[in-house]
This record gives C-alpha cells, structure tokens and sequence, in this order.
C-alpha cells in the first residue's frame, strides 16, 4: 500500500510531463519513463512476467520507436510546429475533464470501501500461464501470430521509398 | 482507499491524460504517445482487477493476465503500423503536423 501511494503519484508526474513538454524528444522520454514506473507496478502488484514483457515490448521497443521517429521526422521550423494553440487547449479540457469526472465519479461509487483482502493466491505461475495460453487460448495466439506478420509486412510496406525503388 | 480504488482512480488519470494529448497535440507522433498512455491505464484497470477483484475465489483466473498480454501485443503492432504511416506522410509532406493534412478538404 505505501509502495504504491508512492508510485502512483510518480506514474501521473511522468504522464503529466509527456502530455505537456513541448519538446517531441522530452515528452517520448516521459513516456518511457511512466511506462517503465507502470512496469514496476505491475512487478510490486505480483505479475512479474507481465511486468517484464511491459519493459522490454513498451520502453525497449514501442519508446525508442517513437523517439527515433521523432528524430528522423524533424520539422525544418520546430518553434512553429511545437506551438500550442489556445483553441485546441480549450477544446481538450472541455473534453476531457467532464471525462474524468464521470470517471472518477464512477469509481468512487462502484468500489466497495471497506479493505478487500488481497487475494494472496492471485500470483502468476509461468507454467500455469504457458499451459493456459496455448490450450484455452491457442486460437487468440495463432490471431495474434497472422496480425504480427501482416504488421510487419504492412510496416515494410508503408515505410518503404517508393522513389528510390524506381530509380 | 482501497488499492483496487486507487488503482481505478490511476487508471483513470492517465486515460484522462492520454485523452488530452490526443485533443491537443498536434505532431502525429505525439498523438501518438497519447494512446500508448491510454492503451496502459486500461491494461492497469485488468491487472488492478485480477489482483484485487478475485478476493476469496478457490482458484484465481488467469483472463486478466492474458488480457494485457495480447494488449500489449496489439499495442506493438499499433505503434509500428502508426510509425510507418506517419514516415510515409512526412515524406509526402515534409512534416507530421497533422493540421497539413487538408488535401482531402473540399
């Protein structure tokens, strides 16, 4: 409990500071950084295994993703590109704080107050997860399995240059 | 507060947060960032709720586990498909602002 009052408060900082950093490079870092705290989370919450596939898919593969796109698409006139506009400020808050009022509202009336009991056996056993995962769910994993190939030839696809082909 | 309210009340935030910099970014990669960020508060909402919400079962299930696992996937594959488009309309455009994307607009 006091692990995570701690972490929670440092996940929002870090989410905060992605939202609002007006350099692209910082706010990919932030993210990183936040979504390296949720794996800890998740690592103090009991999922270990979840915890490390949320390290090495999100902040080893998604994060430096998105900064060495932010590296290779610099804007020639970064000091415009990275202005806010008051207009779409206005619209995001009108947005999204009725968003999190009905949320939080919702919460805080659907969750029971008194302590729950954590349950102790709620621990993920690898062997238990293997065997689930390609038993019950083998049908979601082949899923996953064709998606992946069409992702990777989609992307090869997408980013290829069309003009230095033909030349 | 109960861990399971406290987990909720994160998840919240960070939805709300991701929400935001959806509205308000205007670099397409940054749009970005935002959905990763709510993409992960509703993989902490299943993992909040296998923890905590299975209190006093014989045998906890395993679907929030899995649930976040194949997220987390499709979330990969999201960012690279999104990556990829968004190199493809820099080289069209010389930039992500997304509000230069009007050759459609009649």
């Amino acid at each position: 409990m006091i692990a995570l009052s701690i972490l929670i408060p440092l996940i929002v900082l870090a989410a905060l500071g992605a939202i609002w950093k007006a350099r692209p490079v910082h706010s990919a870092l932030f993210l990183a950084l936040s979504l390296s705290l949720v794996a800890v989370l998740y690592l103090i919450l009991g999922a270990d295994f979840l915890g490390l596939i949320q390290f090495s898919v999100y902040v080893g593969a998604v994060a430096v993703l998105i900064v060495f796109s932010l590296l290779i698409t610099r804007p020639s006139d970064e000091t415009k590109e990275i202005a806010r506009r008051p207009q779409s400020m206005l619209a995001g808050l009108l947005c999204s704080v009725p968003v999190l009022a009905v949320l939080v509202y919702a919460v805080s009336f659907s969750t029971p107050t008194e302590e729950v009991a954590a349950a102790d056996t709620a621990k993920i056993e690898l062997a238990e997860l293997g065997k689930t995962l390609f038993t019950t769910h083998a049908p979601a994993v082949m899923a996953v399995a064709v998606m992946l190939t069409a992702v990777m030839i989609g992307a090869a696809l997408f980013a290829r240059d069309i003009n230095e082909r033909e030349s | 507060m109960t861990p399971l309210a406290l987990l909720l009340t994160l998840s919240c935030v960070l939805f709300t947060l991701g929400l935001f910099a959806v509205l308000t970014r205007r670099n397409a990669i940054l749009i970005l960032v935002g959905i990763e960020l709510m993409l992960n508060a509703a993989n902490i909402n299943f993992i909040a709720f296998w923890r905590f919400g299975q209190a006093g079962a014989e045998a906890p299930d395993m679907i929030g586990p899995m649930f976040v696992l194949f997220s987390i996937a499709i979330a990969a594959a999201e960012a690279a498909v999104g990556l990829a488009i968004i190199l493809m309309v820099f080289r069209h455009t010389r930039s992500t602002d997304l509000n230069r994307l009007d050759s459609l607009h009649g």
